[in-house]
């Protein structure tokens, strides 16, 4: 007992050291690395700023807000959850008073190993309340600690989640900064930039990375992970997150015969019925496995190391690219093959006429998504012309993804559709700040619903979510401090489905449920905190409700971004004064070269780490706390 | 009316029994006949099965009203009174033969229906029968050898709803010899020896693989209208490439048998593939042959899943109950730590094989000088999340290393570490392979994984040592890839080659390996044609038509190029003149195509295309039952009419 006891409490001292590496995270230094090959998971950035000060005042005044207000949601999202545990319990037990029962939601997470998705929340779910007959005292202490460790390790589950401040531009040269966290895909991400930019929602919309010094740009696709690709990125980078639309990420599934009958003659092509793109739609991407376009072609391939380029015959088969050697046939047994696509992207190139002396610019090459500058195990290959060098690209990236492609393409459809029909509902409300902003712990958990593939991925509390969700908040128990107005009104109107893949306008709904109103603070024990520090939490407790700081009268001005506004107030966190520092950080910010990434990832929760970048945490939270101070002094 | 005689052998009485006389009048009808002739031969028995064979006409005379007149039977007729059901030799897709009772009088179509009904394999219309290649008579007779399983004691039953007894359709569940077929048909067969996969019959090009074609039955007429006699061979084979609905939990039987007709397709090259593709067929039939023979019967495929996911809740339910101090141990992961040799390859360098200490723990390698130095800053740690491993083996050579090609942003780092024995090569071995996908020596497919290995590396020393032993886990990669690359490869060189495949399929459960290789199969370009010599009109020189599950393909013999594709979804109408055994077709854009068969009977051709136009109407049609009326209109022909 007294061991346990013990170690109980060393857990809780980790813990802490833990929850004060949430805020280390986000300015945690780099090391410098010993050898040469960088260990991804412990370089830590955020993207696209030159250091982290520099990117404090370089950023938008709404954008400070937005990511600010990310951070709170994301806590008060995490608070929630906890709540709801709480209130549940409640109502079913009498001992719940004591802080250490929200056990059963838990249990599972914390036990499963960290790299495994927790499998299933059902079955906790359905795990019944403790008994009502009082156990003896015994049992409860014995639970209390059980469950104390759970919970304890829980919050370590919920430090170790990497989050990256990335920052996104957009094709008018401006830019937009976001949170990501390692759980969210690409199509969650672009889900909360909808709301940020108010675009028209379509599906061409993609989220890019570019490369100058490969001088290459690739499309994320919609399942991927972001913070995983971005996480590869050397310190020094100069790549870029674009968000833009790209004409041919789905142009296969809206001509689909352009890339399988491609060899047929351009008119018959252009009078092709819809019928028949559907059919061909059908015959190849629905039957037991996807057909890859039999593309089939010279194209030139810079050979490895060498300054020439050779012309050769290429073959597109779902199991890799292949060319046929001089002399022999192109039997598939006599063919040689270039690369699988297993480890390699796909990336189109710019320039390459002058870069590498390429016969024409419609250049592409396949990489390893780690490799970053040039090097023998890139797979240089040169089209004749555009339309030759989107076929293969595509090809490729069919033989690579699969069905996947084509679930993308219809959830970003269902999502296109969604959206317009949201627009039309917004107008009739006509509630001017009915535009909902996404919390990105809820976006990540819709985005996971429609993609079963990526949904291992989600850690557990991630899966969790919809589960809390469905029942709408219990506003008038807990009624959220100012948000309520404009985004309740929407609740009410649409009635949020509670699944998603079926549902014919997707994720606005949700996107007005997650910001969920903050638990009754006092009635939180310490316990209960989640991995977001305390101090942070204390903001939304000790904020006596002054209104949200909103920069502009947004509620007159749909267009205007409301996100910080109905964050801000949703999180109920208006920002108080900077809360007290934590022992200054060894000055993080003038290790950092220029150009640098930082990762706001949480270190791995090793002790060691937790003690070494715990201090720098308080500093970039007061860092960014000033700035908003002043912002509002501003106005 | 005048009475005139009929004669009738009645083949029960014996073969060298006279025909009996009976004497009938131009009104009696079949009935009747049968009536009369039982009552003459004085035998009791069950008749019922029995039917009148015109054997001049080549026709059965099923239709008990009609007269003898109407049915045009004159004295001259020579009939036969026999059973419409006889025993056949069934060659499955899995190669085993099969005696089985099968209705020579119905249609092929519904015989095939038959046949299928007592097999357990649903969706009877995408397969049927086609005879055998004729084997050059040789001195020795095989057939002795061959091993012959028999169901012809099983009574054919009418209904279509199969009850389930043990896991397995209830009339299989009789006797242990049924039990026994049961098996052969619902899991794969273990793999042939390589010499055997050399001795059968391969099309060398595509002019061979049009012969094939050539065997098919014609689904509208029966069997013995086709020549085919009591006890004759013929093989069952999936004919259109268009799997509809396949479920694992309904389909044992047709997966098991689907797969066989894959394998064996590609090991006997009838479809190309790539060295690449080869090697994963490889492993993927060396891992399915592995988990085959680990199972039983009753659990095969049927419980599998079931078991899986219920082995899955467990151990959630296991890791969640478990106490805080089991989940505290768990958070420490376990670690590898031994003397390796690594080696980085350079260019211009000579250095070899260094030994250092090594750590593995989570997903990276740490190394160090010496053990005593292990609790400092490593010389260097590898990260091996995201690499590639490649496995560097020579049993027979006591080499065991592991090929690691670590990303990084200048490119890729080559590294090799090398084991100092079997063991340790396929712990270390495993813990990259998980490493590689993000998972560490926590996961609880490590221990399998490492088994895996072990097995293969076992597999590799047995097929060195002694190429023709076949024992029950070791087997010879060459019986896992076609003559031309048993040619190519000695069995040392070609096992790494598997295993390396074999990497990426060791986790798969029975059922989806199967599926996977399916699907591989399914995705190669030349999958599902079938091929016809053909000429087409205007043409004077033989050209193939390939016919696919949605298109036809025209190919050039001397080049071996497609040169024109044509889609069913353009197809105005086809019909075939059967005075000249020409096929005319027209698409979309008056475009009009005719052709005649060179070796195969255009009506092959014909039921080919109606076939799968067929198929394609079933997805429309949510019952279960089969349109034959359907089938037969699309494919019959003129005789159907």
């Amino acid at each position: 007992m007294d061991d346990i006891d013990a170690m109980f409490s060393d857990m809780m001292q980790e813990m802490d050291l833990l929850t004060q590496s949430f805020e280390a995270e986000i300015v945690s230094v780099p090391l410098p690395k010993p050898s040469s090959i960088p260990d991804p998971q412990e370089m830590n950035f955020s993207i696209g700023f030159t250091d982290l000060n520099a990117s404090l005042h370089d950023m938008e005044d709404n954008d400070l807000d937005a990511l600010m207000a990310d951070l709170v949601a994301d806590i008060s999202a995490t608070e929630e959850k906890f709540a709801t545990d709480r209130d549940a319990f409640k109502g079913s037990a009498p001992v719940a008073s004591i802080p250490s029962q929200p056990q059963s939601n838990f249990s599972l997470q914390a036990s499963a190993d960290t790299s495994r998705p927790a499998t299933s929340f059902n079955s906790i779910a359905a795990q019944p309340p403790p008994p009502t007959s009082t156990p003896s005292k015994e049992e409860l202490e014995e639970q209390m600690k059980a469950d104390k460790i759970k919970l304890a390790l829980e919050k370590l589950k919920e430090a170790k989640v990497k989050k990256l401040v990335v920052k996104v531009e957009l094709t008018d040269g401006s830019s937009k900064t976001l949170m990501v966290d390692e759980r969210q895909t690409v199509r969650d991400v672009m889900d909360n930039l909808f709301e940020k930019t108010h675009c028209d929602c379509n599906v061409d919309w993609s989220v890019c990375e570019t490369n100058p010094d490969l001088q290459t740009e690739r499309g994320f696709e919609d399942h991927e992970n972001l913070v995983e690709p971005l996480s590869t990125w050397t310190r020094d980078t100069e790549n870029k997150v674009l968000f833009q639309e790209k004409k041919d990420k789905y142009e296969v599934f809206r001509n689909p015969q352009n890339f399988y009958l491609w060899k047929k003659d351009k008119k018959s092509l252009t009078d092709m019925k819809d019928k028949d793109k559907e059919q061909l739609l059908e015959e190849n991407f629905c039957g037991a496995s996807v057909i890859v376009p039999d593309l089939e072609a010279v194209l030139y391939m810079k050979e490895d190391g060498k300054k020439s380029w050779k012309q050769r015959y290429f073959l597109l088969r779902a199991s890799g690219l292949y060319y046929s050697p001089k002399g022999k046939t192109k039997a598939s047994r006599d063919l040689v093959c270039l690369v699988q696509f297993d480890n390699v992207n796909v990336y189109y190139c710019k320039e390459y006429r002058i870069k590498y002396k390429a016969p024409t610019d419609h250049c592409f090459i396949l990489k390893h998504p780690q490799i970053q500058k040039e090097s023998q195990y890139i797979k240089y290959l040169c089209c004749d012309d555009e339309r030759s060098m989107t076929l293969w690209v595509t090809g490729i990236r069919i033989a690579k993804y699969g069905k996947q492609l084509y679930d993308n393409y219809k959830a970003a459809v269902r999502k296109a559709a969604g959206s317009a029909t949201w627009a039309n509902r917004t107008i009739q409300t006509s509630s001017s700040a009915s535009t909902p902003s996404p919390t990105p712990k809820a976006k990540a958990a819709n985005g996971h619903a429609p993609q079963p593939a990526v949904e291992t991925k989600g850690p557990g509390n991630q899966t969790s979510f919809p589960e809390i969700l469905p029942p709408p908040p219990p506003d008038p128990m807990l009624p959220p401090p100012l948000s309520a107005p404009s985004s309740t009104t929407n609740v009410n109107k649409i009635p949020p489905p509670p699944q998603f893949p079926q549902s014919s306008f997707p994720p606005p709904p949700m996107d007005d449920m997650p910001p969920p109103p903050p638990p009754p603070e006092d009635e939180l024990p310490p316990d209960f905190m989640p991995p977001p520090p305390p101090s942070l939490t204390s903001y939304g407790g000790a904020a006596p409700p002054p209104p949200p700081p909103p920069p502009e009268p947004l509620s007159s001005l749909p267009p205007a971004p409301p996100a910080p506004q109905n964050f801000a107030s949703a999180g109920g966190a208006p920002p108080p004064p900077p809360p007290p520092p934590p022992p200054p950080a060894p000055e993080p910010a003038a290790h950092r070269p220029p150009g640098t990434i930082r990762k706001v990832a949480p270190s791995p929760p090793q002790r060691t780490t937790a003690q070494l970048t715990a201090p720098s945490g308080g500093d970039f939270m007061s860092e960014l706390m000033t700035a908003m101070h002043k912002k509002r002094g501003q106005q | 009316m005048a009475a005139w005689d009929l004669n009738v052998t009645v083949e029960d009485l014996g073969p060298d029994a006279p025909p009996l006389q009976i004497s009938v009048n131009s009104d009696l009808h079949i009935g009747g006949v049968i009536l009369k002739l039982v009552e003459q031969t004085n035998l009791k028995r069950d008749w019922s099965d029995h039917a009148l064979w015109w054997e001049q006409k080549q026709q059965w005379l099923l239709r008990t009203g009609w007269t003898l007149d109407k049915c045009g039977v004159h004295a001259d007729a020579r009939l036969i009174f026999t059973p419409q059901h006889k025993p056949l030799r069934l060659g499955l897709p899995n190669g085993a033969t099969l005696k089985m009772r099968a209705c020579f009088s119905s249609p092929v179509f519904r015989t095939v229906m038959g046949i299928c009904r007592v097999l357990n394999l649903r969706h009877p219309e995408e397969l049927s029968l086609l005879r055998p290649v004729e084997e050059k008579k040789k001195k020795k007779d095989k057939d002795s050898s061959e091993e012959l399983y028999d169901l012809t004691d099983v009574p054919l039953t009418a209904g279509s709803v199969q009850a389930l007894y043990n896991g397995m359709p209830a009339h299989f569940a009789d006797s242990p010899k049924t039990e026994a077929v049961y098996k052969m048909l619902s899991v794969s067969l273990p793999s042939p020896a390589p010499e055997a996969i050399a001795k059968l019959y391969r099309p060398a090009s595509v002019v061979d693989k049009t012969h094939i074609h050539t065997r098919w039955l014609d689904s509208s007429r029966s069997l013995m209208q086709q020549g085919i006699q009591e006890n004759d061979k013929l093989g069952l084979r999936f004919k259109y490439y268009s799997f509809h609905d396949m479920d694992p939990k309904y389909d044992a039987v047709r997966l098991t048998q689907l797969y066989e007709q894959a394998r064996w397709a590609i090991l006997l090259e009838d479809i190309d593939c790539t060295e690449e593709e080869m090697m994963l067929f490889g492993a993927l039939q060396y891992h399915i042959g592995k988990l085959s023979l680990s199972q039983d019967v009753v659990s095969s495929c049927q419980g599998m899943d079931d078991l899986e996911s219920a082995l899955k809740s467990l151990e959630v339910k296991m890791v969640g109950d478990s106490n805080s101090t089991d989940m505290l141990d768990n958070m420490t992961a376990p670690e590898l730590n031994d003397y390796l040799k690594i080696f980085r390859p350079k260019r211009l360098t000579l250095k070899g094989y260094k030994q250092y200490w090594c750590k593995f723990q989570d997903t990276s390698i740490s190394y160090y000088k010496s053990k005593e130095d292990r609790c400092g800053e490593p010389i260097q740690q590898l990260n091996l999340k995201g690499c590639e491993v490649a496995p560097d083996v020579n049993v027979a050579g006591q080499k065991f290393c592991i090929r690691l090609l670590i990303p990084a942003p200048e490119g890729m780092n080559e590294i090799y570490l090398r084991c100092e024995n079997e063991k340790q090569y396929s712990q270390w071995m495993a813990a990259c392979k998980l490493a590689s996908k993000g998972l560490t020596l926590l996961d609880s497919s490590y221990q399998s994984e490492v088994q895996n290995i072990q097995t293969f590396l076992s597999m590799q020393r047995s097929s060195s040592a002694a190429p023709t032993a076949q024992t029950d886990d070791s087997i010879n990669t060459h019986s896992l890839v076609s003559p031309r690359y048993q040619k190519k490869y000695k069995p040392k060189q070609l096992t790494p080659r598997i295993l390396e495949a074999y990497q990426n399929v060791a986790q798969l459960s029975l059922t989806s390996a199967i599926l996977k290789f399916l699907q591989i199969w399914q995705a190669l370009p030349d999958f599902g044609i079938s091929y016809f010599m053909v000429r087409f009109k205007g043409s004077r020189k033989d050209e193939v038509l390939g016919i696919a599950n949605n298109r036809l393909i025209r190919i050039d013999l001397g080049v071996g190029d497609v040169v024109k594709t044509w889609r069913y979804s353009n197809m105005r109408q086809w019909n075939v003149n059967w005075d000249i055994r020409q096929v005319a077709i027209e698409f979309d854009g008056n475009i009009n195509i005719a052709f005649g068969c060179v070796n195969a009977d255009c009506k092959v051709v014909h039921e080919y295309i109606g076939g799968y136009i067929f198929l394609s109407t079933r997805a429309r049609q949510q019952s279960d039952t089969l349109n034959e009326e359907l089938f037969h209109k699309l494919t019959g022909g003129h005789e159907a009419l």
